[in-house]
């Protein structure tokens, strides 16, 4: 049962499971779109995660995050079990909002619209939440921005607005403010599909880089070459189910659903 | 009957009348300020996971929205006292126009709210913010803009609406001008003179409000001719793809 601690694909050491899923269950109404997923995510892992439209793929990650309930199953990340508390009789009960805001705090994550905060300019987005939320110093904020923003090659927009910005220069932006929190698992919900082709591969750079130093992601993704360059293991979603989870090569070689050759076939 | 300048000249400018302005002026402002503080804790409150919470909200908006302000006047003024609640016309009129723009303040504010887009949310939980932070460092700060426009209008209405407090009595412009127009039998002049009086307030305050939409219309930042600034729309996503 226990997998190797060192990555066969990019020779990373693997450090212990950082998020399990284990049989997460999620309906919209009726519709049930996580059928009793199970994953688990070891630390400085990159996984990738691919799929059709509408097979569950951002819903996964939203309720890793707890962005959404869950109907079953468990998440554990960072050490947290995600948004509930399980009684000795074994009962679930939704955590307060600000015991799942603590939670969040250790995870970072990314959105396919950049959702940078308008009202506020690129060095404020970045140290809103580590001044206000964690208490963090103002001038070490401030600093810890201005390193994350030469990081994602944005070294003088600092004052910019997003606004001001583009596609690819406000998805990096975001990338530095999720970093700023420290967290220890990213979170990425297709964040190159809004790009203008041109902008794609800075954004994904960054993504390498973050890789590279050894950060936990779990991305959620059609760049298939990201996923050759930079993952550990690749994920196909159909049906609120994973039915592929192999080794890139593995993957993309020798799949072993009937559903990931279909995807590849339309895809590459 | 005829027109008779001398007759509304001296209205215009009686010390009677002008009186009735100012009264009518810091009525309006008072209640304005105190409708729109309750309007905020309702529009919350209609927003509340709790169901009790919720229906109470439901239930002010409907009853305040759905009643003539005339009546709800008449009744706080002569119903309450009979029941325990004495209370003089001014406290009244201040009570009754309150409770009035509260409840619809606190749509513009729910509306207002519920307009910002919802990754913006989403972004703000994910970096670890609690309800309050979101709201105060995230959302509030964008809905203020949504709410400036319509919030410029209730003041508009409620410097004309505050005519309404002269059926308990309430020495503003209007009843003041209903009284010099019966002493004098100068009916024509009296209701002119309160025409531009009230027409001078709107003005003004028309004035004041095409500043501060202004203000709140530019785009996020200090470049305000980067995007279009015709849109009025030039935040969040839609500016990202310009
Ligand atoms: N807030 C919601 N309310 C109701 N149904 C939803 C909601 N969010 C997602 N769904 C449904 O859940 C299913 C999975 O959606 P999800 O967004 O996770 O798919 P996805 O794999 O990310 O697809 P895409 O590639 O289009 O982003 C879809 O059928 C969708 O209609
Ligand atoms: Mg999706």
């Amino acid at each position: 049962m226990e997998k190797p601690a060192t990555s066969p694909r990019s020779g990373r050491t693997l450090g212990p499971p950082i998020v399990i899923c284990d049989k997460v269950v999620k309906q919209f109404g009726s519709n049930v779109v996580l059928r009793e997923v199970s994953l688990t995510v070891r630390q400085g892992e990159v996984v990738v995660i691919a799929g059709r439209s509408g097979s569950g793929k951002s819903t996964l990650l939203r309720c890793i995050d707890h962005l959404e309930t869950i109907e079953g199953g468990t998440i554990n990340a960072c050490g947290h079990l995600m948004g509930y508390r399980v009684d000795r009789l074994g009962r679930r009960t939704e955590l307060p909002d600000r015991k799942v805001a603590r939670q969040r705090r250790d995870m970072g994550m990314v959105f396919q619209s950049f959702n940078l905060f308008p009202h506020l300019n690129v060095l404020h987005n970045i140290t809103l939440a580590p001044v206000r939320i964690s208490g963090e110093e103002a001038a070490e904020a401030e600093r810890h921005a201005r390193e994350l923003l030469d990081k994602v090659g944005l070294p003088d927009k600092a004052d910019a607005y997003p606004s001001q910005l583009s596609g690819g220069q406000q998805q990096r932006v975001a990338i530095a403010r999720a970093l700023a929190m420290r967290p220890r698992v990213m979170l990425f919900d297709e964040p190159t599909s809004a790009l203008d082709p041109e902008m794609i591969s800075e954004v994904l750079d960054v993504m390498i880089g973050l890789s590279d130093g050894g950060m936990t992601m779990i991305v959620v993704t059609h760049e298939m070459g990201f996923a050759r360059a930079a993952a550990d293991r690749v994920l196909l979603m159909h049906g609120g189910e994973i039915v592929e989870d192999a080794p890139p090569d593995a993957f993309f070689d020798a799949p072993e659903s009937e559903h990931t050759r279909l995807f590849l076939s339309k895809i590459l | 009957m005829s027109w008779s300048w001398d007759h509304f000249m001296r209205f215009l400018f009686s010390e009677y009348m002008l009186n009735g302005v100012w009264t009518t002026i810091w009525l309006a402002t008072l209640a304005m300020l105190i409708g729109c503080t309750l309007g905020v804790i309702i529009a919350f409150m209609k927003m509340s996971r709790n169901i009790a919470v919720r229906t109470f909200a439901n239930t002010y908006i409907w009853l305040w929205r759905g009643t003539p302000l005339l009546v709800q006047m008449v009744i706080i003024y002569t119903v309450l006292p009979k029941v325990g609640l004495k209370l003089g016309v001014i406290e009244s009129a201040i009570i009754a126009l309150s409770l009035h723009e509260a409840a619809y303040f606190a749509e513009i504010v729910r509306s207002g709210i519920l307009s910002v887009n919802k990754g913006q949310d989403d972004a703000s939980r994910a970096l670890g913010m609690t309800w309050a932070q979101r709201m105060r460092y995230v959302i509030v700060p964008q809905a203020t803009r949504i709410v400036i426009p319509p919030l410029g209008n209730q003041f508009n209405l409620m410097i004309k609406t505050t005519s309404l407090a002269s059926v308990i009595s309430m020495e503003e412009l209007f009843r003041r001008t209903q009284q010099l127009a019966q002493i004098e039998f100068k009916v024509l002049e009296a209701y002119m003179c309160a025409a531009c009086w009230y027409l001078l307030m709107t003005t003004i305050w028309g004035q004041i409000q095409k500043m501060l939409e202004a203000h709140y219309d530019r785009p996020f930042g200090p470049v305000a001719d980067a995007a279009d600034p015709k849109s009025g729309k030039p935040l969040g996503d839609a500016a990202a793809q310009v």
